[in-house]
Order: C-alpha cells, then sequence, then structure tokens
C-alpha cells in the first residue's frame, strides 16, 4: 500500500427525480495522498472537496471510480476505527455536553472505560473546553463548536485524519491551534488530509496540494515546488538595521540583479487565485459559486473587532488551552490563574492592531519546533499529570500564544526566537 | 455491541433531554391520579374500577404510542437531517448497528415509561376500594367481577346445516322458495332462522348448553346472559330456572354423585346478568351442563342472543391479567418503534410523522376497516383481493386485541393468546418492517438529503 488515500477516476454526478445529470460534482478524480504527509485539498465554493471526502468515507456512493483509504473501503469500520473525520461544520447532538460528546464518540470506538477517561481529560484540556466540560455543546459558540468536533475527530488516536475546513469559525488561536497539531500528527507518522480555502492555513501546514475546480484537479503538487519562483532569490533574516540593509543593497547590486526589500507574503493566496480565475477563462464548468476575489467593505471592515471580542468572550476558556505549544515543561510556575490573563491577551491583541517592526521570516523555520510534538503525545497517552501544575503551564502557554497570536491579528509574522524572548519577559 | 449500546443510550438522552418524552410524561403522571378519583363509572366501586383502568389504560396505551412514533422517527431523522450521522456513521459502527441502537433506545424507554404508568394505574386500581366508601356488597361484586380474570366458556353456534338443507328441500317441493332471491341468501337466511330457533325457548321449554374442560380456581362460577323476549313482559323482567351439574344428569337423568344447582331467579330483560354457582357443581370429568327453564310463570318466548350465554370461571389473577395486558400494550410499542425506523429511513420527519399516524389509526380501527372493505369487495374483486387486501393483513389488529378488552370484563388473556397475537405482531410483522428498514439503510447515501 503507497498510497493513504488513493480514488481512480472518482465520479459523482448528482442527477435530478428523472435520472437525469444535473451536476458533475467531482470529475474523473485520481488523488494520491501519500502515508504520513499532510494533503490540502483546496477549491472555491463547490469545487467538489467536501463531495470527494464524502464518497472516500462512503457517506456518498461514487457515479464512477472507486476510492480506496488506508487501502481498504472508507465505509469498513475496521478501516474507520483509524480515521477521524471532523465534517464541514461541527455537527454535534447539542443536547449533550461536551464530556458526554466525547464519550459518547469514545464507544462508538469500544474504548475501554479507563482510556476513554483519560482521553476525554486530556483532549477537553486540548482544545481548552474543560471549564465548560458541563455545558450542553448546543449552547457552545461555533468556534467552541469546532474545537470539539476536532476532539471527537481525535478521541481514536487515528492513522489517517480527514478536516473538512477544520479552521472555520476558529480563533487565531484555535487556526494555528489545529495547525501545530497537524504537524505534530505528521510528525508522529499519521497522514492527513485537509480540506480548505483558508489559504493561509493550507500554506503553512501541506506538504502537498491539489486544487479542485469544477470537480477537477487544476493543479497538484509539492507546495513549495508550486510556489517557488526559480528565477528570484529571497533572502530572510531576523530584524537588521537600515545600515545593515544599505550594505546588501550594494553587495546585490554588484551582482547587477535587483533587490527590493518587503516582508515576506502569502504567495499561496495569488497562485490559487490565478488557477481559478484560468479555469474560469477557460470556461470551465462548475457547481459552486463562480467566485472572485473582491469582498464588500461592509464585510472586512469588523472583522478585527470581531475577532477580539471572540476571544475575549472565550478568553476564560482559552486561557487554560493549548497545552500543545512549545517549551510548556519548562516554565516558570504561578499561582492560580486569575482574571489578569485575560487583560494582558486583550492588551496584546487589542496592540496587535498597531503596526510594530516587521521581522522577516524563513517559513520552514516558523513551524513550531520538537518540544510540541513531545507534550502533546504525552498528553494524549498520559493525561495524569496534576491539575494545578497543568493550569500553571497553561496560563503560560496563554502568555507565550498571545505573542504568537500577534502576527495574525496583525498581518505579520514574528520568529520563534522572539517569541521566546516576550515569554521570558512575561 | 458496544456501539448499540451506546447509540440506544445516547437516543434516551435525547428523548429525556429534548424533552419529548417529558410532555407526555407529565401529561400522564398529572392525568392518571386526576382519573383516579374523576372517574366514577355506573357509581358503584365495580364500575368506577373499570372505568377507571379502562381510561387509564387507554390513555397510556395512546400517548405512548404516539410518543413511540415520535422519537423513532425524529431521533432518526433528525440525525440524517442535522448531519450527527456524519461523525456518528464514520466511527466503526456498522449501518444496522447504528438503527438497531435507535430501536434498542426506542424499546428500552418505551419498556421504562410503560412500567411506570403501569404501576401507577395498578397501585391505583388497587387501592381505590380502601379510598372510598363502599359497600360490602360493592367489594363482592368488585372481587367476583373485576378483580379476577375468568376464563370464558362460550357457547359454539350450533351447526344447522342439515337441518336447512331439509328445509330448503321442503319448501322446493311446496314451491314455496321466493323468486328473486338467490341460493346463497335463501340458505343464509334458513340458517339464521334455524339458528335463532336454537336459542329460544318456549314457555316451559328447556335449553341446554354443554361446557368441557371446566377447571375453576376459586369457588364460584358464574353464568353470565343475556335475555330477549319476544314480546316485553309488563315490569320488563322474566322468570328463568337455571340448573347447573353434572351432563349425564342433566341429559339423561342418572344418579350424580356431585351436587346440582337448581334455583329460579328473576331478572331483567336486554341486560347481562350474571349468577354465581358453587364450584362444587363441576363433576370431576370437567364436563359441566347448564340447562334453562323459561318459567311458566313467563307469557312470552326467551331468546338467548349469538352471545348471550357464557359460563365463567376464576382462571388467573388480576395481577397476571394485567401484567400481560401491559406486555400485549409493549408489543404493539415495539411495532410502532420498527414502523417509525422504516419509515424515518426513506422519509424527511413530517412525512414520516403523517405516514406512521396514518398507518397507526388504521390499524386502531383495522376491525371497521378489513370490515368495509370485505364489505366493498363484493364489487372490487380481484383487485383488492391481491393489493389492499394483502397490505390491511400485514396492519396490526389493535383494536382486536385491545387490552381494555381483557381487563375491564375481567377476561382471561391468556400466555397462549398473548403469545400469538404478540408472536405475529412482533416476531413477524415488526420484524419485517425492521429488516426492510435495515436493507433499505444500508444501501442509501447518508449524505443525500430528502426533502
Amino acid at each position: 500500500m503507497e498510497y493513504a488515500v488513493e480514488t481512480f477516476s472518482l465520479t459523482k454526478i448528482f442527477s435530478d427525480w428523472w435520472g437525469r445529470a444535473k451536476v458533475y460534482a467531482v470529475d474523473d478524480l485520481n488523488l494520491q495522498v501519500r502515508y504520513n504527509e499532510v494533503f490540502g485539498l483546496l477549491g472555491p465554493n463547490g469545487s467538489g472537496k467536501t463531495t470527494t471526502l464524502k464518497m472516500l468515507l462512503g457517506l456518498l456512493y461514487p457515479t464512477k471510480g472507486r476510492a480506496l483509504v488506508l487501502g481498504g473501503d472508507g465505509a469498513d469500520s475496521k478501516i474507520n476505527s483509524r480515521i477521524g473525520f471532523l465534517p464541514e461544520e461541527s455537527y454535534l447532538y447539542r443536547y449533550l455536553n461536551a464530556r458526554e460528546t466525547l464519550d459518547f464518540y469514545g464507544r462508538l470506538f469500544g474504548l475501554p472505560a479507563k482510556v476513554r477517561k483519560m482521553r476525554i481529560e486530556a483532549l477537553l484540556d486540548m482544545v481548552g473546553l474543560k471549564a465548560v466540560a458541563n455545558r450542553p455543546v448546543g449552547t457552545f459558540s461555533k468556534g467552541m463548536a469546532r474545537r470539539i468536533g476536532l476532539a471527537q475527530a481525535l478521541i481514536n488516536d487515528p492513522d489517517l485524519l480527514i478536516l473538512d475546513e477544520p479552521t472555520t469559525g476558529l480563533d487565531p488561536i484555535g487556526t494555528r491551534q489545529i495547525k501545530d497539531l497537524v504537524l505534530k500528527l505528521v510528525e508522529r507518522g499519521k497522514t492527513v488530509l485537509l480540506c480548505s480555502h483558508l489559504l493561509a492555513d493550507v500554506e503553512d501546514v501541506c506538504d502537498r496540494i491539489a486544487i479542485l475546480y469544477g470537480g477537477k484537479i487544476q493543479s497538484q503538487g509539492h507546495v513549495r515546488d508550486l510556489l517557488q519562483q526559480t528565477n528570484k532569490r529571497q533572502i530572510t533574516t531576523d530584524a537588521i538595521s537600515d545600515t545593515a540593509i544599505e550594505k546588501i543593497k550594494q553587495l546585490i547590486e554588484d551582482e547587477d540583479a535587483d533587490c527590493v526589500v518587503t516582508s515576506p507574503m502569502d504567495k499561496l493566496e495569488t497562485f490559487f487565485i490565478k488557477t481559478v480565475a484560468a479555469a474560469q477563462q477557460q470556461a470551465q464548468t462548475t457547481s459552486g459559486a463562480v467566485s472572485t476575489t473582491k469582498i464588500g467593505d461592509f464585510l472586512t471592515r469588523q472583522t478585527a473587532a470581531e475577532d477580539i471580542l471572540d476571544i475575549l468572550v472565550s478568553a476564560p476558556v482559552s486561557k487554560e488551552s493549548l497545552p500543545e505549544s512549545p517549551t510548556t515543561e519548562k516554565v516558570v510556575p504561578v499561582e492560580s490563574p486569575t482574571p489578569e490573563p485575560d487583560e494582558q491577551l486583550l492588551s496584546k491583541l487589542t496592540g496587535s492592531a498597531e503596526p510594530s517592526q516587521p521581522e522577516p521570516v524563513v517559513r520552514d523555520e516558523s513551524r513550531p519546533s520538537d518540544g510540541l510534538d513531545e507534550k502533546v503525545t504525552t498528553q494524549l497517552v498520559e493525561s495524569e499529570a496534576p491539575q494545578a501544575e497543568q493550569e500553571q503551564v497553561n496560563k503560560s502557554i496563554l502568555d507565550q500564544l498571545t505573542g504568537r497570536s500577534r502576527p495574525q491579528g496583525g498581518d505579520e509574522e514574528q520568529t520563534d526566537k522572539s517569541q521566546a524572548g516576550d515569554v521570558g519577559d512575561a | 455491541m458496544h456501539s448499540i449500546w451506546a447509540v440506544a443510550t445516547n437516543t434516551i438522552k435525547q428523548a429525556l433531554r429534548m424533552k419529548v418524552a417529558a410532555v407526555f410524561l407529565i401529561l400522564l403522571l398529572v392525568l392518571l391520579p386526576v382519573m383516579g378519583f374523576s372517574a366514577t363509572g355506573d357509581g358503584t366501586l365495580k364500575g368506577r374500577l373499570q372505568t377507571f383502568v379502562s381510561y387509564g389504560l387507554s390513555l397510556t396505551s395512546i400517548l405512548l404510542c404516539l410518543l413511540t412514533i415520535i422519537i423513532s422517527i425524529y431521533s432518526v431523522t433528525n440525525d440524517i437531517e442535522q448531519r450527527q450521522i456524519y461523525t456518528v456513521i464514520t466511527k466503526p459502527i456498522r449501518r444496522f448497528q447504528f438503527l438497531l441502537g435507535k430501536l434498542l433506545g426506542v424499546v428500552l424507554l418505551d419498556a421504562i415509561l410503560l412500567s411506570l404508568f403501569a404501576a401507577i394505574i395498578y397501585t391505583i386500581t388497587i387501592y381505590t376500594p380502601q379510598f372510598f366508601n363502599t359497600t360490602e356488597t360493592e367489594r363482592i361484586q368488585a372481587n367476583n367481577e373485576f378483580f379476577t380474570a375468568r376464563a370464558a366458556l362460550a357457547v359454539p353456534a350450533v351447526d344447522v346445516s342439515q337441518e336447512v338443507k331439509d328445509r330448503y328441500e321442503q319448501l322446493k317441493r311446496n314451491r314455496e322458495l321466493p323468486e328473486n332471491i338467490s341460493y346463497d341468501e335463501i340458505i343464509a337466511e334458513l340458517t339464521t332462522q334455524q339458528q335463532l330457533a336454537k336459542r329460544a325457548a318456549d314457555v316451559g321449554q328447556v335449553l341446554v348448553w354443554e361446557f368441557d374442560n371446566v377447571e375453576p380456581l376459586a369457588q364460584s362460577l358464574f353464568i353470565k346472559f343475556k335475555y330477549d323476549v319476544a314480546v316485553n313482559p309488563p315490569d320488563m323482567q322474566v322468570y328463568g330456572r337455571w340448573f347447573a351439574g353434572d351432563y349425564q344428569y342433566i341429559r339423561y337423568g342418572t344418579e350424580s354423585k356431585t351436587p346440582v344447582y337448581d334455583r329460579i331467579h328473576k331478572h331483567s330483560v336486554r341486560n347481562f346478568h350474571e349468577i354465581e354457582i358453587p364450584a362444587d357443581v363441576v363433576p370431576e370429568h370437567g364436563h359441566l351442563a347448564v340447562a334453562f327453564q323459561n318459567a311458566p310463570l313467563n307469557n312470552t318466548v326467551i331468546i338467548f342472543p349469538p352471545d348471550g350465554i357464557e359460563v365463567l370461571y376464576k382462571a388467573d389473577t388480576f395481577t397476571g391479567n394485567f401484567v400481560r395486558a401491559v406486555l400485549l400494550i409493549l408489543s404493539r410499542l415495539i411495532f410502532l418503534a420498527c414502523l417509525g425506523i422504516l419509515a424515518s429511513t426513506f422519509l424527511s420527519f413530517p412525512v414520516a410523522i403523517l405516514l406512521c399516524l396514518f398507518l397507526f389509526s388504521t390499524a386502531s380501527v383495522s376491525g371497521f376497516v378489513i370490515e368495509s372493505f370485505g364489505y366493498l369487495s363484493e364489487n372490487i374483486g380481484i383487485i383488492y383481493s391481491y393489493t389492499i387486501k394483502w397490505i390491511i393483513q400485514l396492519l396490526p389488529q389493535f383494536d382486536k386485541f385491545n387490552p381494555t378488552k381483557f381487563l375491564v370484563p375481567a377476561r382471561l388473556l391468556s400466555w397462549s393468546l398473548l403469545a400469538r397475537c404478540a408472536g405475529v405482531m412482533v416476531c413477524i410483522k415488526a420484524f419485517l418492517l425492521l429488516v426492510i428498514a435495515l436493507v433499505i439503510f444500508s444501501y442509501r447515501e447518508i449524505a443525500k438529503i430528502i426533502v
């Protein structure tokens, strides 16, 4: 078995009542997801991403072709026990509380009560919902529901994680968390197939991507191969002084080359839009929306403020969350968690809107490193760490994360190094 | 198994927390005790008890039936429409296990609620005699005619075909046959006449009925009867002389080892009455004869209607009968749960509810439906007998096996009758529905939205 997921001319045609073909949702799709990679399935709304996932899992039957998941049928319960699936929205039983929800899914896997309990607590901790674990999930906000959705997908410690729009409705911290989680799972040898149109997320974590439009693959390959401009060179440095920049410029001019000094941009976004635009120009059919990149002012204006509100609302939640971030094991113990962190969080978040010193970053380095991996694994396996210690740890994690969340709030990026510095100061 | 159980408990939680069940629960918890006090019947203790048990059980039954239909449909269609099923069915659970889990949940909930309400009804019934001022005779009547389970020996219709044939031949010979009536109709008319003749007693005439295998548990036997008369007596009452004892003595006048009952009673006409007879008149071989003589004091022919005479004897306790009646309701609920689950595998919530309510109400009046279609079928013939007839036969007959029909007249609902009825309803009909449901559900596309 070479591939974790492989499809052979997978086709799904939705027909009308008379059996006439109406919509080619997925058209002759040949997809190969290797073991131990993060594969991103991208595309505009209605391009067939979710339909593909549903066929992989046996929720829909292909009109033509077939799909192999972990070498078998995705609807087979033996295969299912090795899969974690997060659907495009968190479809949860509203009347169950968070803990019962996870318990229910754990029981479907036939996990023994002890293991179940351990994993549930660990997962609740991880997604930061321990404080509200006894509230019915029907009362949860979208982001909180999403977190529970993610937790249920992980309860069996799956070999293959299938995530459909994992970051929708999540605050920046949650988004970062999912990305870190994905990377860490892959380090542990798991495979992740994720479906998204939030390109920044994909770019950060995916090894390979495929862009779908009108049910067909428009482009496929390694993220780096697809995005790299071979006729150019980019040097990424820490923040350096203007004089240093001048010196470098001088050097480059000696080489007879042009040089522009900026902070790095999201390049995948352009690529994505280009791909879709090209497909649209060829007048290819799509059953989805024919999207443009323009969004009405009224839609974009409020978002920053709302994000902050969102975080504030869930602040008591996120306070305890995010234990998987790096260096958690070596923090200075703080007494009990107080409302204080919230204020810090707020000020940092609001502060983030102001321009701070731009710092270039090398992409690969921005990925969270080893310490993180260790932490999450240990969490899944042994969650019996004393509560108090955990909370102390969490508080410092929060500080770290708020430090980290700055770039997301303000379109800037920082190196891990500078973050570490922040934490130390705090 | 663990996954079935997980789905089942989740279904119960759903029903309880979504307050679907709560509405029914509260309704019954309030209504049942209120009924216990307000149901008076005909004013006697027996009437009060009969009314309460009848209304209480019927109400419980119908509310639980509705609840079962709603929950079984809601819990499956809601999972599909709200798409929780996406996360459930992609876990290592087979589709049939999912449906079985839903069914198990609904049936368990039914069993719990039914036993709760049955316990309430039973308790109220048992304590009713102590709550109200009752006379000693009322208590004895209630004990004899309500707090018991009596087996009934009905009189089989007498075979009169030979006499009908003779009569027909005679009419034919005398050329007295009516012209414009078919042979079948004449025979039917003659049969009715002959049978009526067998049940009629002229003044002074004696009618004898024989009963086999009489094994009374208690001290008494009861003869239950109704008089019809040709001419109304002045005070609407007639005299009858009743005998009961060894059939050989009554038929042939041979020596009898057991005592023989012989007494004259005065009873009003066109009402059911019961005469209590000591059980020791029953001979050892269990072959009992009951005889009625139209007393010479009367001035009229007395006719017993077709269901006009029965011998009743105590065969079991009220408690046993009550338990079986409740089990009968449970089998009805299981059938409805399977029906609801079947409907929800291919219909959306409102449509499935409509269909099930329609089938439920049809089943509740199945006797009437079958009868009226039977009448129609004379005209529709073949089309009917190959289509609708089968569909109607597939429906359970809730009215035919109505538990109150047994409890109110204190009739024995025997284990064998219960087994037969529940067996057909649950083991055959409900199982069939469930199999169809499993097949449909296993092959349908879960993510396809039904509208």
